[in-house]
């Protein structure tokens, strides 16, 4: 009998996909929230210029609270639902923490690079912003996106065994998603012109860091709780 | 093939379970009984490795918990969009041993339910599915907590069937107080309130 960590890394991915095809929970959840915040946004800013410097700060900062909200909405729910729909001790008999952690935070860096891929689009699509550095703009959002998981991952992952984990995953999430929030905005807003490029670059390796840091740490403390 | 050391739970204040100590051999059965809320689950959960215990231990003489442990019970949850085969399926994988999906399927009855998604499944369906899944990677120690609970004639005939053959592969332990499910007992443990 063979067991290795990608087959079951791969087992717990297709799962996820599965039931998220299938039920597609996150997908409305944070999907609507985006889309709804989008069209309120875009619609205040009609005929206004979104270029503008100061009108620019907001947009890159309200790009980034969507994200983090659609992310605090969908993807602890990776973690929680197999608590509250009772399955967490079916994954329990059989399979390994690290390969649970992996599989389900592969699944939500997913998640989240469709979700800022949307979101860009439609928001500079309705908003008219101009990007005149789009490969630091993209590589923003996709670091951005990872520190966000990594952080939302994790706190999921850690509270999943608690009472009221839904809330504790939030109330543990929201301090440690301000800073990699605050990096995002200086990326996206030297990625619209609004600053030096290499600040922009700076940020995405701030970013890049804290979502490898997240993602190296939370999987251990996921197997001691687990243990437990 | 298990030993339990002065095994002990406890939930908040409430000691469920104290001073368990005992030893199941290959071709071996213990039968466990007593009146609902005596700690019958909470054993089972304890020997699953489900929960820690609060005093003593639980010793096997086996190297992986995963693949040499079957544990099916009521209160296991199964992924309500799944399949009856994708769970075996994704359950083969996660442990790394064949999924056998056809042949428990058709061993428990399920083989007209293969692509029926788990929330479709009537709770006697759902049971067989949960000892296939239990049954999966052939455990040395087989746990079954009221097996037989929500089954029909032919299911508690299955049950039969199963205990019979676990004894030939390991060691079997069954909360239950069917007079039925007793009769495959080597061992009996009655737990007190």
């Amino acid at each position: 009998m063979s067991s290795n960590w990608s087959s079951e890394i791969r087992a717990i991915l297709w799962k996820e996909f599965a039931g998220e095809l299938r039920s597609r929970t996150g997908i409305v959840t944070g999907g609507l929230f985006s889309f709804a915040t989008i069209v309120t946004v875009a619609t205040a800013l009609y005929n206004k210029d979104a270029n503008q410097s100061e009108l620019r700060d907001v947009c890159a900062s309200q790009i980034w609270t969507i994200i983090l909200f659609a992310a605090i909405l969908t993807l602890p729910r990776t973690f929680l639902a197999e608590e509250d729909q009772g399955t967490s001790d079916l994954l329990r008999l059989t399979a390994r923490p690290h390969a649970i952690f992996w599989g389900k935070a592969i699944f939500n860096l997913i998640q989240i690079a469709v979700l800022c891929a949307i979101v860009a689009v439609l928001y500079v699509g309705l908003t008219g912003l101009r990007v005149p550095h789009v490969l630091l703009f993209a590589g923003t959002l996709l670091a951005g996106g990872a520190a966000i998981t990594g952080v939302v991952t994790s706190c999921g992952a850690i509270a999943s065994r608690a009472a009221n984990r839904t809330l504790l995953a939030g109330a543990i999430s929201l301090p440690l998603v301000i800073g990699p929030c605050q990096w995002g905005v200086t990326g996206l807003r030297s990625a619209m012109g609004g600053g030096f490029p290499q600040d922009g670059w700076m940020a995405v390796v701030g970013l890049s860091a804290y979502a490898l840091l997240t993602l190296i740490v939370a999987p251990w403390i996921y197997a001691t709780i687990w243990k437990g | 093939m298990v030993s339990v050391r002065n095994v002990g739970k406890r939930f908040g204040g409430r000691w469920i379970l104290r001073g368990l100590e005992f030893d199941l051999a290959a071709g071996q059965s213990l039968v466990v009984l007593g009146k609902n809320g005596s700690g019958k689950s909470t054993l089972l959960k304890l020997l699953a490795s489900l929960l820690p215990p609060s005093e003593g231990e639980v010793r096997y003489a086996f190297p992986s918990l995963r693949t040499d442990i079957g544990y099916a019970s009521v209160d296991l949850a199964l992924y309500p969009q799944l399949t009856a085969r994708e769970h075996l399926s994704f359950c083969g994988r996660v442990r790394g041993c064949s999924d056998r999906a056809d042949e428990l399927l058709d061993f428990v009855g399920l083989a007209h339910a293969k692509t029926t998604a788990a929330s479709q499944l009537s709770s006697g369906m759902k049971a067989r599915l949960k000892l296939a899944i239990a049954l999966q990677p052939k455990p040395k120690l087989l746990l079954l907590d009221e097996p037989g609970a929500t089954l029909d004639a032919e299911g508690r005939e299955l049950i039969g069937r199963v205990t019979e053959s676990q004894l030939q592969a390991g060691c079997l332990v069954i909360a239950t107080n069917e007079p039925q499910e007793r009769s495959h007992a080597t061992h009996e443990l009655q737990l007190v309130i």
